[in-house]
C-alpha cells in the first residue's frame, strides 16, 4: 500500500507541473491588461504603470513569469496581489471559509445522498422511490446560479431565517444556507447513481444466494449490498469534493463569503496570473490526495484493486 | 417508513440546531441601538489599506472622505467652494503660482498639529514615481514633476531619484505653503478638494506600510477597532475634529459586499442603512423600496466614440450624421434613470448648457442628407462593447439598430473586455465605435474638456487633436476671473461639439436605498452622500 501511494505522488509531480503551467498559459492569453483593469476608467501615471510591471514582471516572457511564480510557490514567498494585498494573509483569512463551507455542504449532501439513495434502492418503485427520481431530475435541471439567488431572497431577505450573506455571525450560521442550497442541488446525482448501484446489487447472484442462506434482512443489506454498491459512489465523491472548490466560486460571490472561490475570482478578473496558479496549485493539491485517500478506500472495499 | 421520517427529522433538527447555535452577536444591522449608527455597503471588493494618497478608487476614496479631511470643499447648498482644513487658497495674477495657508489648531488623531510641512512631505512622497503611489499624476502640473519621474524603460522598475522634492512645492512658515504650476491654472484650488491629497502625519511618513490598516487621519472619524484584511470597515466619531461642520453619524460600518445584487438583498432585509441600485435592479427599485430611495444628477456623462486614426469617419460632416440618427430619447430610456444629453459636460456642473450641441436632435432625414453630404460611408460600422457589462450587448445593438435604419449602413458588433477596448484604442488599432463614459475628479468644466478633448489628453478616447481647442483651454486655463473661464471653456466645448470627436448620449441618474433610519444628503452639487446624512 506503501508504494502504492508514493508511485501516485510522485506521478502526481509531472502532471501537477503540465497543469499549472496550463492553468498559467490561459491567464496569460485572457485579452485585457490587468493594471488597467485594476485602475478602471481612471488614467495611470506612467510611473506608477512602469513600477507596478516591474514589481509583478509583466513585461517577461510567459515562461519566465510562470517560472517566478512557480518559485514564489515553492519558496513560499506569495507576494502580494496588484491591489497590494498580502496573499498569505489572503490564504490565511479564505482557507478557512471554503473549507467550512465545502464540509458543510457535504455533510447535507451526503446525508442527503446516502439516505434516499439506500432507501430508494432498496424499495424500489415504492412512493419514495418514484418521488426521488422525480425531485432530483427537477434539482438537475436548476440553474445553480438561479437556486442562489431564489434561496437568499426567499430566507435571508423575506423570511429571515438565515443570514443574507457575509460570515459576520460566523460557523455555522452564515454558512447554513448556501452549503444547504449546494447540498440540496448537489445530492441529487448522489441520491441516482447510489438507487442505481443498489438496484443492480440486489438482483446479484450472491444476494440471493446469501437470502437463500437464510440470513438476516440488515444482514444482507450492510455486509453484501451495501459496500458493493458504495464502489461507484465513492469515486463520485471524491470526485464530487475536489470539484466543490469550482463551484465555490459562484456561491462565495453571491453569499459574500470570502473564500478561496471569491479570491480565485477576483484573481481571473485581475489577469493574476501568479494567484490563479497559487490556487489551482492549492486544489490540484487537495484533488491528488482526495483521489489518492479515495484510491485507497476503495482497496479496502475491493480487494481486487489492491494490487493494479 | 418510521425510519424514513426519523431520519428526516434528525436532517432538519440537524439543520435547526446549527440554525440556531449561531456565535450569539446579534444581527448587525442598521435598525436598533439608540445611538447614531448606519451600516454602509460599498459594492466592492474589501480594500487593502488605507492610504488615500495611494488611492484614487471610489471604495478608497470614501473611506479616505470619513478618516481624512480636504483643503477645500464644496458647500452642498451653494456649490461655491468653502475652506475646511485651509485658510485660504490664493492664487497670484497669472493663476500659477498659489499661496495656501491652512487654519491653526487642527491635529492629526495622534495628536500632533497638521503643519504645512505635513503637506508638502506627503505630496513629495506621491509625487515620487518610485513610490507607484496611484495619486502621482496630480502632481504632475507641478513645476519639477519630470526631476521625480524621470522616463523609465519599459520593464524597468523606476529608480529612486535623488532629486526628492518637487522644486514647485515650498514650504514658507508653519501653516503657508505654495504651490507651483509648470503653466497658469485657473481651476487649481478646485482640485484641491481631492481626499487623494489629504496630509499624513510624520510617524506614517516613516513607513507608511507599517500603517496601512491602522491609519492616522485628521478627518472627523477614526477607526473604531483593529481592522485586518478582508473585514468591514468600523469607525467611530473622532473627538479632535475641529475643522468644520461634522457629520451626524455617532458611529459608521462600511460593509464591503462585492456583489451588488447581494448588497441589494441585504438592503432588503434591514442589514443595511445605505446601498447603490445595482444595474440589474434600475426597473424595480422604486417598489422593491417604497419611500426608501433617492436619485441624483450624476456627473458622469457617457458618448459613443469615434476612431480619430480610421479615415472612413474623418469627415466631421458624417459624424453630425451618426449623432443625428440617434434616438436619444428611445435610448436614454432604454438605459433606465437616464436623460438624454446634447453637451459634452454632465448638467450638475457649473457651466454646462442643456443645449449645447447643434447635431444631437433626432432628425433622420437630415442625418440622411448628411451622411450623403459627407460622401456616404462605405463598409460595414462595427460597434465594440464591454462583455464584463451586463447591457454592453443591448445598448450595442440599440445603437447599431438606428444606424442601420436611420442611415442605411450595415452594422456589426464585437463584444470584448473592456480594458482590451481601450488597449486597442490606445494603440490607434481599434475598428469602430466604441462607448465611453467619463466623471469628474473635481467639479469643473474643465476637467471633462481636457482630459477628454486636449491633445494627448488623459482620456482622450478618440486620439482627438485640433490646436484652435487647445489655445482656448490654455486661455481657460490662463484666467483668473472664474466667470471668464468658464465662458472660454465653453468656446472649447464648441469648438469639440462642431468637429465631434465623439457624440454624447445620455446622462445617468444614480440611485440608492437607505434606511428609514436616516435621511442621505442630497445635493444638486455634490450628489448623495451617506456619510453626511440626517438621523431620524
Amino acid at each position: 500500500m506503501i508504494r502504492f501511494v508514493l508511485r501516485r505522488v510522485l506521478a502526481a509531480i509531472p502532471i501537477g507541473l503540465v497543469v499549472t503551467l496550463g492553468v498559467y498559459a490561459l491567464v496569460f492569453a485572457m485579452p485585457g491588461d490587468p493594471l488597467r483593469e485594476l485602475a478602471g476608467d481612471k488614467p495611470i501615471p506612467a510611473a506608477v504603470l512602469a513600477a507596478k510591471r516591474a514589481q509583478f514582471h509583466l513585461d517577461d516572457p510567459f515562461i519566465v513569469q510562470y517560472l517566478l511564480s512557480m518559485k514564489d510557490i515553492l519558496t513560499g514567498h506569495f507576494g502580494t496581489t496588484f491591489s497590494g494585498g498580502d496573499i498569505a494573509d489572503q490564504l490565511r483569512l479564505r482557507i478557512p471559509v471554503t473549507l467550512k463551507l465545502t464540509l458543510l455542504a457535504n455533510a447535507f449532501q451526503w446525508t442527503l445522498g446516502l439516505f434516499f439513495g439506500i432507501y430508494a434502492g432498496f424499495k424500489r418503485n415504492g412512493w419514495v422511490d418514484r418521488s426521488l427520481l422525480l425531485t432530483t431530475l427537477v434539482l438537475l435541471a436548476v440553474p445553480g446560479l438561479v437556486a442562489y439567488f431564489a434561496a437568499q431572497y426567499l430566507f435571508g431577505v423575506e423570511l429571515k431565517w438565515f443570514p443574507v450573506s457575509g460570515v459576520l455571525e460566523g460557523f455555522p450560521r452564515s454558512y447554513l444556507l448556501p452549503a444547504l442550497v449546494i447540498g440540496v442541488l448537489g445530492f441529487a446525482g448522489l441520491a441516482r447513481l447510489l438507487r442505481t448501484s443498489i438496484v443492480e446489487t440486489v438482483n446479484a447472484d450472491y444476494v440471493k444466494t446469501a437470502r437463500a442462506k437464510g440470513l438476516g434482512e440488515q444482514r444482507v443489506l450492510w455486509r453484501h449490498i451495501l459496500p458493493n454498491a458504495l464502489l461507484p459512489v465513492i469515486t463520485f465523491i471524491g470526485l464530487d469534493l475536489a470539484g466543490m472548490f469550482g463551484g465555490a466560486i459562484i456561491t462565495e460571490s453571491i453569499f459574500n463569503l470570502p473564500g478561496l472561490g471569491q479570491f480565485m475570482f477576483q484573481a481571473i478578473k485581475l489577469k493574476e496570473g501568479g494567484v490563479v496558479v497559487l490556487l489551482s496549485t492549492l486544489a490540484f493539491i487537495s484533488f491528488i490526495v482526495i483521489n489518492l485517500l479515495v484510491d485507497v478506500l476503495y482497496g479496502v472495499l475491493d480487494p481486487r484493486v489492491r494490487n493494479v | 417508513m418510521r425510519r424514513l421520517t426519523g431520519v428526516i427529522g434528525a436532517a432538519l433538527g440537524l439543520a435547526l440546531v446549527l440554525a440556531s447555535c449561531g456565535d450569539g452577536k446579534s444581527s448587525s444591522g442598521g435598525s436598533g441601538s439608540g445611538s447614531k449608527s448606519e451600516v454602509i455597503a460599498i459594492a466592492a471588493d474589501p480594500l487593502e489599506y488605507i492610504n488615500p494618497l495611494n488611492e484614487n478608487g471610489s471604495p478608497g476614496i470614501q473611506i479616505a472622505m470619513a478618516m481624512f479631511a480636504p483643503l477645500v470643499t464644496t458647500d452642498p447648498n451653494t456649490g461655491k467652494l468653502q475652506n475646511v482644513m485651509a485658510d485660504s487658497v490664493t492664487p497670484d495674477k497669472t493663476s500659477q503660482t498659489w499661496t495656501i495657508k491652512l487654519k491653526p489648531g487642527n491635529t492629526f488623531q495622534n495628536g500632533q498639529a497638521v503643519t504645512a510641512k505635513d503637506y508638502v512631505d506627503s505630496w513629495n512622497m506621491t509625487a515620487e514615481g518610485s513610490n507607484a503611489w496611484k495619486n502621482n499624476g496630480f502632481f504632475s502640473k507641478v513645476d519639477g514633476y519630470e526631476a521625480l519621474n524621470p522616463p523609465t524603460a519599459d520593464g524597468a522598475t523606476p529608480k529612486p531619484t535623488a532629486v526628492k522634492t518637487l522644486s514647485g512645492l515650498k514650504q514658507v512658515d508653519n501653516l503657508t505653503f505654495t504651490v507651483k504650476l509648470k503653466v497658469p491654472f485657473s481651476q487649481f484650488g478646485l482640485t484641491l478638494q481631492y481626499l487623494g491629497l489629504a496630509p499624513l502625519p510624520e510617524e506614517v511618513r516613516k513607513n507608511p506600510d507599517a500603517y496601512k490598516r491602522k491609519p492616522i487621519g485628521n478627518g472627523p472619524y477614526k477607526l473604531a477597532a483593529d481592522w485586518n484584511a478582508g473585514d468591514d470597515i468600523k469607525l467611530a466619531k473622532w473627538d479632535g475634529y475641529k475643522a468644520s461642520a461634522a457629520p451626524e453619524a455617532d458611529s459608521i460600518t462600511y460593509r464591503f459586499i462585492p456583489n451588488a445584487d447581494t448588497a441589494y438583498n441585504e438592503f432588503l432585509a434591514g442589514n443595511v442603512d445605505f446601498t447603490d441600485v445595482p444595474s440589474t435592479k434600475v426597473k424595480s427599485f422604486k417598489t422593491d423600496a417604497p419611500d426608501q430611495w433617492v436619485t441624483s444628477v450624476s456627473s458622469g456623462a457617457n458618448y459613443l466614440v469615434f476612431p480619430a486614426w480610421d479615415a472612413r469617419y474623418k469627415n466631421p460632416k458624417l459624424r453630425h450624421a451618426f449623432s443625428e440618427a440617434i434616438d436619444r430619447k428611445a435610448f436614454a430610456d432604454l438605459v433606465g434613470l437616464s436623460d438624454p444629453a446634447k453637451g459634452l459636460i454632465a448638467p450638475d456642473i457649473n457651466g454646462y448648457r442643456a443645449d449645447a450641441c447643434k447635431y444631437c436632435d433626432f432628425d433622420a432625414s437630415k442625418a440622411k442628407a448628411d451622411l450623403q453630404a459627407a460622401g456616404g460611408f462605405s463598409g460595414v460600422v462595427n460597434i465594440s462593447y464591454s462583455t464584463t457589462s451586463a447591457t454592453g450587448q443591448i445598448f450595442a445593438e440599440a445603437i447599431g439598430n438606428m444606424l442601420r435604419q436611420n442611415l442605411g449602413l450595415q452594422v456589426k458588433y464585437t463584444g470584448k473586455q473592456g480594458s482590451e477596448i481601450t488597449e486597442l484604442a490606445d494603440s490607434r488599432k481599434l475598428d469602430g465605435l466604441r462607448f465611453g463614459g467619463w466623471g469628474h475628479d473635481y467639479p469643473s468644466i474643465e476637467d471633462y474638456l481636457t482630459p477628454m478633448f486636449k491633445s494627448n489628453g488623459d482620456a482622450n478616447f478618440a486620439g482627438y487633436s485640433n490646436p484652435a481647442l487647445d489655445a482656448v483651454l490654455a486661455k481657460g486655463d490662463a484666467e483668473p476671473d472664474q466667470d471668464k473661464a468658464i465662458k472660454l471653456y465653453q468656446q472649447a466645448e464648441d469648438i469639440a461639439l462642431e468637429d465631434m470627436p465623439l457624440i454624447p448620449l445620455y446622462t445617468k441618474s444614480n440611485a440608492y436605498l437607505h434606511s428609514a433610519k436616516i435621511d442621505p444628503r442630497v445635493s444638486k452639487y455634490v450628489g448623495v452622500s451617506a456619510l453626511w446624512a440626517t438621523f431620524k
